[in-house]
């Protein structure tokens, strides 16, 4: 897990995988047109997104495309947030529910 | 549309696979859902819930290849705006990796801008997989709780 926390505390990272919740599957060149920064920095940000099980590649004839991979943070919620957050959020939701 | 879900889980292909084809164990994290069907290539599967009105989903068992690759088609029936979407595929690969298995499901063949609840309950689903697998436990998701409390299922 803190190789998922690792991988999500960058902000390019993050703007990785809104790209891929945008259209799943891109390749690395697709990728590399939405960032300023060398195809060397986009590839090595991918492959930390991939050690994070975040991002899973898949062949496909010559190209290999990249998905997002949504499970890992699921498993940092239920971990996580499940625990400390929701009786908070829930208790919150309900006092402006009430106060509305 | 291809949409991929992967996850580690501490076991090994035979007891993954029984808890992937085992109706009894699969509605321990799918829900509660009951998936019934003999597992042989082309035969039907039924998707269903004690709790829900009508089948939840139905499909063929297109391959299947214990305890390594099983690959199905899927129609969602849990309502009118999934039904419309059709027939898809979903494909579950298990691989052995050190004292785990890496699980891998492809859910493709889904139209460009397909209803997520299509495909977006597998975090859900496999979270409460690798959980049970691992520990024994039930996990509760909001997916859990959409037909009753895990509770409520235990009994019935």
């Amino acid at each position: 897990m803190d190789a998922v926390f690792k991988a999500l505390a960058d902000p390019t990272r993050r703007r990785l995988l809104d790209e891929l919740f945008r259209e799943d599957g891109q390749t690395l060149s697709a990728l590399e047109e939405r960032f300023t920064m060398t195809r060397f920095g986009v590839m090595k940000h991918l492959k930390q997104l991939e050690e994070a099980d975040l991002v899973v590649t898949k062949r496909r004839g010559r190209e290999k495309l990249h998905f997002l991979n949504p499970v890992p943070i699921r498993l940092v919620h239920d971990r996580w947030v499940s625990k400390y957050a929701e009786p908070w959020a829930a208790a919150l939701s309900d006092l402006k529910n009430r106060l509305e | 549309m291809e949409k991929v879900f992967e996850i580690y889980i501490r076991t090994t292909p035979e007891r993954l696979w029984e808890a992937i084809t085992d109706s009894e164990i699969r509605s321990k994290y799918q829900f509660g859902s009951r998936f019934s069907s003999d597992f042989t290539p082309g035969s039907r599967f039924e998707m269903s819930h004690p709790g829900a009105p009508g089948p939840l989903g139905e499909g063929e068992n297109l391959e299947v290849d214990p305890p390594r690759r099983l690959v199905q088609s899927m129609v969602a029936l849990w309502s009118d705006e999934v039904k419309s979407e059709g027939t898809s595929r979903v494909t579950w690969e298990i691989e052995p990796v050190g004292d785990s298995c890496r699980l891998t499901v492809t859910h493709d063949e889904l139209r460009d801008g397909a209803n997520n609840e299509l495909y977006g309950g597998w975090p859900m689903i496999l979270s409460g997989l690798k959980t049970w697998l691992e520990t024994g436990e039930l996990l509760t998701t909001p997916g859990s709780l959409m037909y009753g409390s895990p509770a409520d299922l235990s009994s019935g």
